[in-house]
This record gives C-alpha cells, sequence and structure tokens, in this order.
C-alpha cells in the first residue's frame, strides 16, 4: 500500500518537472529563435584558426574575446604567440588582408647554465620553496643573477614544458607554445623571449653582470665578459661585463662555431628543439668534444 | 478598500521596511560586487526586478495550481530554481539582443542572477507568508526587486563618490565596501518596527 502511494508520487513528481521543463525548452527555443543576435560569421572563423588554449599572452581573456578584438581592429593579428605566423596567416586569409613576414616565433630561453655543482653556496637556504622567497635572501647562493632553481617557472607553465633539472630550470622546446607565461613569472628576469629565427639557437647562457675575477668565484659556467666571441664574431656584444648573441640577426657559421667552441667557461650553448641534450656535466662533456 | 491598502502596505513593507538585502543579508553577491558604478547598478536591479516578479507569479501559480493539491511540496526546490533559471535565460537573451554593453558589462553576473538569494528567497517567503492571492504575490515580488535596485543603487553611489576620498591602504577596496554595507544596514534599521 504505502509502496504504491510512492510510486504515484514519484511519477506526479516526475510528470510535473518534465511538464514544466518542457514548457519552459519550448519558452526558450521560441524567444532564442526571435531574440537571435546576428553575430559576424568571421569571428567564428578566425576562432576556429586561433590555437583554441586560452593562454592570455595576447592581452584577452581567451582566444574567444581575441577573435572579436581581432575582427574590431585588424591590427592586433600579431598578437598570438602560441600560434605564430601561421595563424596570423590564417587570420589574415580570413579578413582578407596580407601580413608582412611576421618574423620567427619567440619562444622562451633561460640564461643561466649553472648546475648544482657549478654554483657556489655560502649557505644552505631551508626556508619557502619558491624563487621569490629564495631570492629575498641575499646569500641563498654566491650568484644573484643566476638560476635559483625553486621552480617559479614551472609552476607557472601549463603545458609541462618547463622543469628544473638539477637545480636548471629547462625548457622542453616540443611542449613550449611561447605563451610567455615563465619569463613574466621568474624574478630574476632570466627568462626571455627570443625570436627563435633558428633551430638550434646559439645562446650566452648566463646573467652575471659582475667582473671577471668575482663571475669566476661564483660560477663555474658564467660568462666573465672576457670578449673572445665578440673578436670571432659580430653577433656578439658586451655589456656590463656580459656577453648576448644578437638573436635576430643569428646564422650558424664558422665564426659563431669557433666563439662556442673558444669560450673559456663554455658558456656559449645551444638551445631548441635540435639542440644537444642538456646534460647535467656540460662543463666535461662540452671540453671532450672540442 | 482593505485590499488596496493591504497592496501598499505589503509594498512599502517590503520595499523599506523588510528589504531583503538590508535586513535578510539576501543577494549580499550582486550586491557589492555590481555596485562598483551607478549605471551598472541600476541594470542590475532592473534585471533581478524582472526575473523576480516573473519568477515570483509563477512560482505563486505553480505552487497553488500543482504543488499544494498534487502534495508536492517537496519539490518546491527544484521547481523554483527551474523557474528561476528559465527567467534568467529570457532576460539574457533579451538583453544580448537589445542592450549588448549592458550585457557586456554584466559579464558573470547576469547568469548568476540564477544563484541570487534574493529571488529564490522572496519566492520561499511568498510561500511561508501564506499569500493567498496571485495580485498581492505579484505586488510583493515586484516590491522586492525593487528593494534590491534601492539598495544597490544607493550603494553605488556611495561608492562612486568614494572613488574621490582618501582611504586607507588597509582598508581599500572590499574592506570599506563591507564597512559601508553595514553603516547602511544600520541605517535602515530606523524602519524597523514601522509596520507590523
Amino acid at each position: 500500500m504505502i509502496a504504491e502511494i510512492m510510486i504515484l508520487d514519484v511519477l506526479r513528481a516526475a510528470g510535473l518537472m518534465l511538464g514544466l521543463g518542457g514548457l519552459f525548452a519550448v519558452v526558450l527555443l521560441v524567444a532564442s529563435t526571435k531574440l537571435k543576435v546576428e553575430t559576424d560569421p568571421k569571428i567564428d572563423q578566425v576562432y576556429a584558426v586561433l590555437p583554441k588554449i586560452d593562454c592570455g599572452t595576447c592581452g584577452y581573456a581567451g582566444c574567444a574575446a581575441y577573435a572579436q578584438a581581432v575582427i574590431e581592429d585588424p591590427a592586433l593579428i600579431g598578437r598570438c604567440s602560441p600560434g605564430g605566423p601561421t595563424v596570423s596567416g590564417k587570420i589574415a586569409a580570413v579578413l582578407n588582408l596580407q601580413i608582412s613576414e611576421g618574423g620567427a616565433p619567440r619562444r622562451p630561453v633561460v640564461h643561466c647554465h649553472a648546475h648544482k655543482k657549478d654554483k657556489t653556496y655560502y649557505a644552505l637556504y631551508d626556508g619557502i620553496f619558491d624563487c621569490t622567497s629564495a631570492n629575498a635572501q641575499p646569500n641563498v647562493q654566491a650568484c644573484a643573477f643566476g638560476c635559483l632553481g625553486y621552480g617559479d617557472c614551472v609552476r607557472r607553465c601549463r603545458f609541462d614544458a618547463l622543469h628544473i633539472i638539477d637545480g636548471l630550470s629547462v625548457v622542453d622546446y616540443d611542449k613550449c607554445t611561447g605563451c610567455g607565461a615563465c619569463a613574466a613569472g621568474c624574478p630574476r628576469n632570466l627568462i626571455e623571449m627570443v625570436p627563435f629565427t633558428q633551430d638550434p639557437i646559439l645562446v650566452v647562457a648566463c646573467s652575471n653582470k659582475e667582473n671577471g675575477k668575482t663571475a669566476r668565484s661564483q660560477c663555474q659556467v658564467g660568462c666573465i665578459g672576457c670578449g673572445l666571441c665578440k673578436k670571432q664574431s659580430d653577433l656578439f656584444s658586451i655589456t656590463d661585463n656580459l656577453a648576448r648573441m644578437d638573436y635576430a640577426k643569428y646564422e650558424p657559421s664558422q665564426a659563431t662555431e669557433t666563439a662556442r667552441q673558444k669560450c673559456p667557461t663554455q658558456v656559449i650553448v645551444f638551445r631548441g628543439k635540435n639542440a644537444p641534450a642538456q646534460t647535467t656535466e656540460p662543463l666535461q662533456s662540452a671540453a671532450a668534444s672540442s | 478598500m482593505d485590499f488596496l491598502e493591504s497592496l501598499l502596505v505589503g509594498f512599502v513593507g517590503i520595499v523599506l521596511i523588510n528589504n531583503f538585502v538590508f535586513t535578510k543579508f539576501l543577494g549580499i553577491c550582486p550586491y557589492l560586487g555590481v555596485s562598483g558604478r551607478l549605471d551598472m547598478a541600476f541594470g542590475m536591479g532592473c534585471a533581478v526586478t524582472f526575473v523576480t516578479t516573473l519568477a515570483g507569479g509563477l512560482t505563486w501559480l505553480i505552487d497553488t495550481l500543482f504543488l499544494v493539491p498534487f502534495h508536492l511540496e517537496v519539490t518546491r526546490y527544484v521547481c523554483y530554481i527551474l523557474v528561476i533559471a528559465g527567467a534568467v535565460q529570457l532576460v539574457e537573451m533579451y538583453l544580448k539582443k537589445f542592450f549588448p554593453p549592458l550585457y557586456k558589462s554584466f559579464g558573470i553576473f547576469l547568469p548568476l542572477i540564477t544563484t541570487n538569494c534574493v529571488i529564490l528567497g522572496l519566492c520561499l517567503f511568498l510561500n511561508l507568508w501564506q499569500v493567498d492571492n496571485i495580485v498581492l504575490a505579484l505586488v510583493l515580488s515586484f516590491g522586492a526587486g525593487i528593494g534590491f535596485t534601492v539598495a544597490i543603487c544607493i550603494m553605488a553611489g556611495i561608492r562612486e563618490a568614494m572613488e574621490l576620498a582618501d582611504i586607507p591602504a588597509c582598508l581599500a577596496g572590499a574592506p570599506i565596501a563591507l564597512i559601508t554595507a553595514g553603516l547602511l544596514t544600520l541605517a535602515f534599521m530606523g524602519f524597523s518596527g514601522m509596520i507590523r
């Protein structure tokens, strides 16, 4: 008896909810056709060619917002850095525009090459495990410019493209989309978004601006600002005791190869998808090959 | 005449004396979230008023015509939420069509009217107060929306003026908004007891 009443109640309740739901479905269906907003079909077309990872590098809330913005102002075409020139070209095709050569896609380069055994430590840092906190301690490591290895960049990366390997942040260029989140997250500004004109690209992997003697005392693989590379190739320049490569003009040549081999601290290295794997013992292996 | 008087008393009561925001502390989320600018606050108030009136009337009808006769009071919450969600969808489409800038500036707060406790609270209070005719139910629903609009507009006006004030750094932003809300509530306490 009780079971019968319960079943009846359940049926009634289900019927009521179904009826109500159906009624609202019909009303909303009619409303959605009556109140349909005509949107520019190009917005959907642009959205279709975007990477749809919503990384926010373009400065908009996501790919959909960027698609809307780029329709309104075509000057924003080149903002999608994960997509690079390929996507810019596709957007331009949708908008019936032509783009100039957009240049190489930008990828992060970590300007440090020091693993744990290369660095000099004064004391043991046992504080909060992140770079921003560690960076507040003046004596966390001797080099005030190099990678701290507590992984602020790793935590910022949404694509699992960064890892701390033996105290050094290493980019996995196969997974990297070039969104630039890591570069913004490094408290020491070690990571720079660099136009990858070549892959692999030659990089002076150091940021130490101390003079040669101090730099040597702080790190075994630091740039000492000796200027040997600059003598070999004009692509290198030295400011504040620190050599830098002109990435936009880089092309592999005999001169740059000689510069790489002559560098006394072996701090000029290849980075990129096709670069030789970064080992935990860079100095020895590089010395053996040269 | 008695009927008209009860309508008037009910309306004034729900707008000023039993204001949902000030005395029942419902709908605080949009009250603090969308009260940055007066025009947006007014738009939000209008949207909420529309939804409360629609939802209040519909839920009263559903309650008296279906739920009570069939003894299905247990499904009250589900039915009410269904009605409210449907009404909000309708408002959203309407705004998107006719007031795109307003639609844009609301952002996530527009779909969130669905979960605005003023509306569900009102529908349940109509039931609790045993409102026995549709006209009174509609007037009370409309009054609840107007009450919310009054509250959010006063708040927005104050916050617009506060933009220019020299607020201590530790209080800037949310803390001063909450303090303001508290003081406003105190002011509205003065109305309590005017109508029983």
